[in-house]
């Protein structure tokens, strides 16, 4: 009787992988609907999801079944690799058992590169994290940095890599695993069961996501100085381990042991066979504890102090408040056609770069989420709005009165790029 | 397989055969539902901006008279500057579309044979923009037109039926 009942409820915990195909399948349809709209530019990244999220029908679920979906398949893959190695897969079931492991690694390098496609403040936090991670391992650092952002920043290249990754390189490696995994010899059984906890995880993920949509925090642009970026569920653990973690060790926690792990996971067939177990559930159950106890303690950190409280509170409320607003176009950085250019006494190149993504293309202002950015039309008649004040205004805000997001741009220009600027905004006429 | 479970009846083996096609279809169905819906195309209406083209006192002549506007255009999220040729016919005071009716190409003013001739398909209009020959149906279309404040002005649009 006992026995009986226990296979009854071991056949459905056998069901991670129905579970994982259902939402490998929610992550493809979701993600090429999503390229449609999306632009993978720091200019347009942040528009167009908001887009998506505000004005295309459907599209904030679409977008929340991609985004809870990816953290969903990447806790089923972990238990899928559980569920391997508690049956012992890594015995006598060898492509079953690497092939699950393959999956989990790319489960989460596909998540891991979609974090920074949205291009919010939380997305850009991340992705200077993962420069940083980069930059700090044991020597390929400089190296890993400079190919991870393709150049020595982070920029619009950055993000067109992160998105080439993310749709094409991870996706084609998972596709190869599952059809080298599938082109082997497949026991066919249990399928039933499968079906019905896949279908049922789907549509609990789909009722949760008409409850809650994808978070999208403010544009990198649009960042105030007490933002306080955190990641998603997924990368929680290391968010907190990091907290930590003095200097360049990170990049050993947080790149180089996984790493090992997995590479022990991957290397378990191979080991001895009187070792293998404990050092598989040595990595695993070390694995889960840390994911756990880290992503506890995050949440718990977060709760305890109440200035972090009330400052993620606020973060909260103008999101939902953002959300609320329509949504504004965004115009096109292109240059303006020559013989409007030739009449309006086109702007400088360097205005259109750093000053017209705020203040409009042709001085009009503009407004993101809840931030309005003014108008500099007639600014020349304001008080303290001489050429001269503008090229200081340029180097020190605060000193001119102007808070954030307005941030200085003595680092980026000269004083004579400041003076043509300066030249070109004064004459800006209603 | 357990050989002390009861034999299955028909009716449910083939259901539990049909179950995993029956969430595939569940589970595209429902997405693809969204999809239909999310990847509807947004019809605007006709731009009803009004756009400066020229000074009346500028619009002379007996041939056409080749001309730019700037028009604002919302595509989705985005807003851009989109510049326009056009071409004034003094005489009528019209303004005529530069669009070809046949596939969609941009016509041209050929002076020495006083005619606008499309380099796509090589369809021709006379200078009032009626067909002349060629596979266009129809002639060059003429766009609203107004005098505001010494100026003429356009609203410009493409006939849907190009």
């Amino acid at each position: 009787m006992f026995s009986h009942r226990s296979d009854h409820i071991r056949v459905w915990l056998y069901t991670t992988g129905g579970i994982i195909a259902v939402l490998l399948l929610v992550q493809f349809l979701t993600g090429i609907l999503l390229a449609f709209y999306y632009v993978p530019s720091v200019d347009h990244a942040h528009t167009t999801v908001s887009y998506i999220e505000k004005v295309v029908s459907s599209g904030s679920w679409l977008r929340a079944l991609h985004h809870y979906g990816s953290q969903w398949l990447a806790v089923f893959a972990f238990l899928h690799v559980l569920q391997l190695f508690w049956s012992k897969a890594y015995v006598d079931r060898r492509i079953g058992w690497i092939a699950a492991v393959l999956l989990l690694v790319l489960v989460m390098a596909a998540a891991g590169t979609g974090y920074s496609l949205p291009w919010d403040a939380r997305a850009f936090f991340s992705t200077r994290v993962a420069e940083g991670l980069m930059g700090g391992l044991p020597f390929v650092g400089r190296l890993a940095r400079l190919w991870l952002l393709g150049g020595t920043s982070i920029s619009t290249i950055t993000l067109s890599r992160f998105f080439a990754l993310h749709i094409l390189v991870t996706p084609f490696l998972i596709l190869g695993v599952l059809v080298w995994r599938f082109s082997r010899k497949v026991c066919w059984s249990n399928v039933s069961r499968n079906a019905i906890a896949g279908g049922l995880v789907f549509v609990a993920l789909a009722i949760w996501c008409l409850k809650y949509p994808a978070p999208l925090g403010p544009a990198v642009e649009a960042v105030t100085a007490d933002y306080l970026p955190r990641p998603g569920a997924q990368f929680l653990w290391l968010y907190q381990s990091l907290k930590y973690i003095p200097g360049g060790l990170g990049s050993i926690v947080g790149v180089v042991f996984p790493g090992l792990g997995l590479g022990i996971l991957l290397a378990l067939p191979w080991l001895g066979a009187n070792i293998r177990k404990q050092i598989g559930a040595l990595v695993l159950a070390g694995f889960a504890l840390w994911v756990v106890t880290a992503t506890i303690a995050a949440h718990l950190s977060d709760r305890r102090d109440s200035n972090t409280r009330q400052q993620l509170a606020r973060q909260l409320v103008q999101e939902s408040a953002w959300r609320s607003e329509p949504f504004a176009p965004r115009s096109l950085q292109t240059s303006p056609p020559q013989s409007q250019s030739s009449s309006a006494g086109g702007a400088p190149v360097l205005y259109m770069k750093f000053c017209s993504d705020c203040h409009g293309a042709h001085g009009e202002g503009g407004q993101r989420g809840t931030l309005k950015f003014p108008p500099l039309l007639d600014v020349g008649a304001k008080p303290r709005r001489a050429p001269e004040d503008i090229v200081g205004l340029l180097k020190d805000p605060p000193a001119y009165g102007l808070q954030p997001p307005m941030r200085s741009f003595a680092d980026k220009l000269t004083d004579e790029q400041m003076r043509e600027i300066a030249a070109w905004v004064v004459k800006l006429k209603r | 397989m357990n050989t002390s479970e009861p034999p299955m009846n028909k009716s449910r083996r083939s259901f539990l055969q049909l179950l995993p096609f029956g969430v595939l279809v569940g589970v595209v169905g429902s997405i693809s539902g969204a999809a239909f819906r999310f990847l509807r195309p947004r019809l605007s209406a006709a731009s009803d901006q009004w756009l400066d083209v020229a000074s009346v006192s500028e619009v002379t002549g007996s041939q056409p008279l080749a001309k730019k506007v700037l028009a604002e255009q919302v595509s989705g999220w985005a807003i851009s500057t989109e510049e326009h040729n056009v071409f004034v016919l003094p005489a009528k005071n019209q303004v005529l579309s530069p669009v070809c009716p046949h596939e969609g190409c941009e016509v041209t003013w050929e002076q020495s044979r006083n005619r606008f001739s499309c380099p796509c398909h090589e369809s021709f209009f006379a200078a009032d923009g009626s067909r002349l020959s060629g596979p266009a149906q129809r002639g060059l279309d003429a766009l609203p037109t107004r005098v505001q404040d010494g100026k003429l002005q356009v609203q410009y649009r493409v006939s849907d039926n190009v």
